[in-house]
């Protein structure tokens, strides 16, 4: 710990600066999870290094386009956080090759602060943000900067960083591990496993603008002011063969469109991620949204889907393991989580780690609290109790992702169908082609009970 | 240019969507060459001898991993949008991922 007028002198960068052993806590990435981590330590008074790669927080980030803020507010001032739209409205839509059938939902509350804590967001402008308020809490961030490995006592405690500076080792006591999912160094330093293909998904994504006409989103999606909407698109018309879905997301001037599926479906007969993103912009019900759009950015990355059994061993003696590089995504098919939960594990983490330079211990044992504290939150219950799903969804997959898309449209147009037959007839035909697909009036209820879990 | 498929309830002649070519994409992010490659495979015999399927080819979202003339995988590093699918898709686990070093790759303006 150091006074005030240390903390000043040191947030001022010089040239070749040596910041080995000055420095209570490294964390090892500037994303969600390790702005949250940073933000508590030093909140809490601890001496932080915020270690980033890319040029600026949020350089290297990709993801979908919804940003999650209930632990987030709690932990810096968000009223000049750079969101986009807050979400107004939750469309679900299940594509077959030519049809759709929605469900969407617009409560009226949603439009009131704190609007459900769901904002559109593009990472370049919110990462870099969120890291000035660590900076502004007391933290030094250093970007341009790769972490290669992590320096190990002979005791095996963790004690530091490598890095690919001149001066490369970065000594302190503790480090946390926010890395993403593509954690290298975790693995590197055996703190977890190498995932398997099945529980990863590759996602890919365009940020589009609309160059002709101002007022094209606004008209679009039916939105008012800074209200915004999150699409969400399932079955064959959004991601072909393999499991799981496409989106779009409006931001301010611009909208995220993309799909993520599982590296395990991506290989062999499934199209490129490229052309599988094409197919979706194509599609009857989501090319007239894009119609005139332009791409102003092209992204990729990947989601660790494993669920809480994938989830590592989150403490070890002088570093804790956090957000992405932990596991900590949620997707169930109606909530894709992830943002909000790599904050809340960054804070529990931080606080952990504060607490225990409190004792003066580096132990693993001292840590404890935060994979306690991540047990009893929101993040590891939604994980736990949608673990069952991935599994029962790999068994269902040909009948949820492809022939039910196609027997809801067609029993809709049954349903629907303007002739001069009774409306007895159609809806006759309409439940057949439902049953045929589903087994009948107890294949339904089977289907319906085997699912229950997502609504209960 | 990739195939674009039919789509009937689009306006005749407007485009539905517009799909960019790859190469077009891949300008749109900004992208500092490290100078060397920050991939490579662990042990090449691997990919000629013991591979049939080349998943790196299919996974990867900007065709960095692609065949090269000897039917073997070659490596594009600079198109690299550094999300990691190929260190999970090699079936032989053969992909040497580093991180691009002192802010060199890939970076994004939106993300």
């Amino acid at each position: 710990m150091t006074d005030d007028a240390d903390a000043t002198e040191r947030s001022e960068p010089i040239a070749n600066p040596s910041y080995d052993d000055a420095f209570d806590a490294i964390v090892v990435g500037a994303g969600l999870a390790g702005s949250a981590a940073a933000v508590t330590m030093a909140d809490e008074g601890l001496d932080v290094l915020l270690i980033e790669r890319g040029r600026y927080p949020g350089a290297k980030n990709v993801f979908g386009g919804v940003l999650y803020t209930p632990t987030l507010r709690e932990l810096v001032d968000v009223t000049s956080a750079p969101v986009e739209r807050y979400v107004a409205e939750k469309r679900f839509s299940m594509l077959s090759d030519d049809d759709e059938t929605a469900v969407s939902l617009r409560p009226g509350e949603w439009h009131d602060p704190p609007h459900n804590d769901s904002y559109t967001v593009l990472r370049g402008e919110f990462d870099r943000w969120f890291a000035e308020q660590a900076v502004e809490a007391g933290a030094v961030l250093l970007t341009e900067t790769t972490v290669t490995g992590l320096v190990r006592e002979d005791d095996g405690r963790i004690a530091g960083v490598e890095t690919d500076r001149p001066d490369g080792t970065i000594t302190a006591d503790y480090v946390v591990l926010a890395e993403g999912g593509n954690s290298l160094v975790s693995e590197g330093a055996d703190l977890k496993k190498p995932e398997r293909a099945e529980n990863i998904a590759v996602g890919v994504k365009e940020v589009l603008e609309f160059p002709e006409r101002d007022g094209v989103i606004r008209d679009r999606f039916r939105l008012s002011n800074d209200a915004g909407v999150s699409y969400h698109y399932f079955g064959e018309g959004a991601v072909g063969d393999a499991v799981g879905g496409g989106f779009i997301y409006t931001n301010e001037d611009t909208v995220s469109v993309g799909l993520a599926y599982r590296l395990s479906d991506a290989a062999g007969s499934q199209p490129k991620p490229e052309q599988t993103l094409n197919a979706f912009k194509s599609h009857p019900a989501v090319a007239p949204l894009l119609r005139g759009a332009r791409t102003v950015e092209y992204g990729a990355k990947t989601i660790p889907e494993g669920g809480s059994e994938s989830v590592p061993e989150l403490v070890h003696d002088g570093a804790v393991v956090v957000g992405d590089a932990a596991g900590l995504v949620l997707n169930n098919g109606v909530h894709l989580e992830g943002t909000n939960m790599a904050v809340e594990s960054g804070h529990l983490a931080g606080e952990a780690v504060a607490d225990a330079a409190e004792r003066g211990r580096t132990d693993e044992a001292a840590f404890r609290s935060y994979p306690e504290r991540l047990e009893e939150s929101f993040v590891v219950q939604n994980l736990e109790r949608y673990g069952w799903l991935m599994e029962r969804v790999e068994t269902d997959r040909d009948l949820i992702f492809e022939e039910l898309p196609h027997a809801l449209a067609d029993a809709g147009a049954e349903y629907f169908r303007m002739d001069r037959e009774p409306k007895e007839k159609h809806a006759e035909e309409a439940r057949e082609r439902l049953f045929e697909t589903v087994g009948g009036l107890r294949g339904a209820a089977k289907l319906a009970y085997r699912y229950r879990g997502v609504l209960r | 240019m990739s195939a674009t498929p039919n789509v009937p309830n689009v306006d005749a002649g407007a485009p539905s969507a517009e799909n960019d070519t790859l190469e077009d994409r891949l300008y749109t992010v900004r992208y500092d060459d490290p100078g060397e490659s920050h991939l490579d495979v662990k042990i090449p015999g691997i990919c000629a001898e013991g591979c049939t399927t080349y998943d790196c080819i299919d996974v990867c979202p900007a065709n960095v991993w692609r065949e090269g003339d000897d039917g073997v995988p070659n490596i594009a590093y600079e198109n690299c949008l550094e999300c990691g699918s190929c260190r999970w898709a090699c079936p032989k686990g053969n992909v040497e991922w580093t991180y691009p070093t002192r802010g060199a790759g890939v970076s994004y303006k939106k993300g």
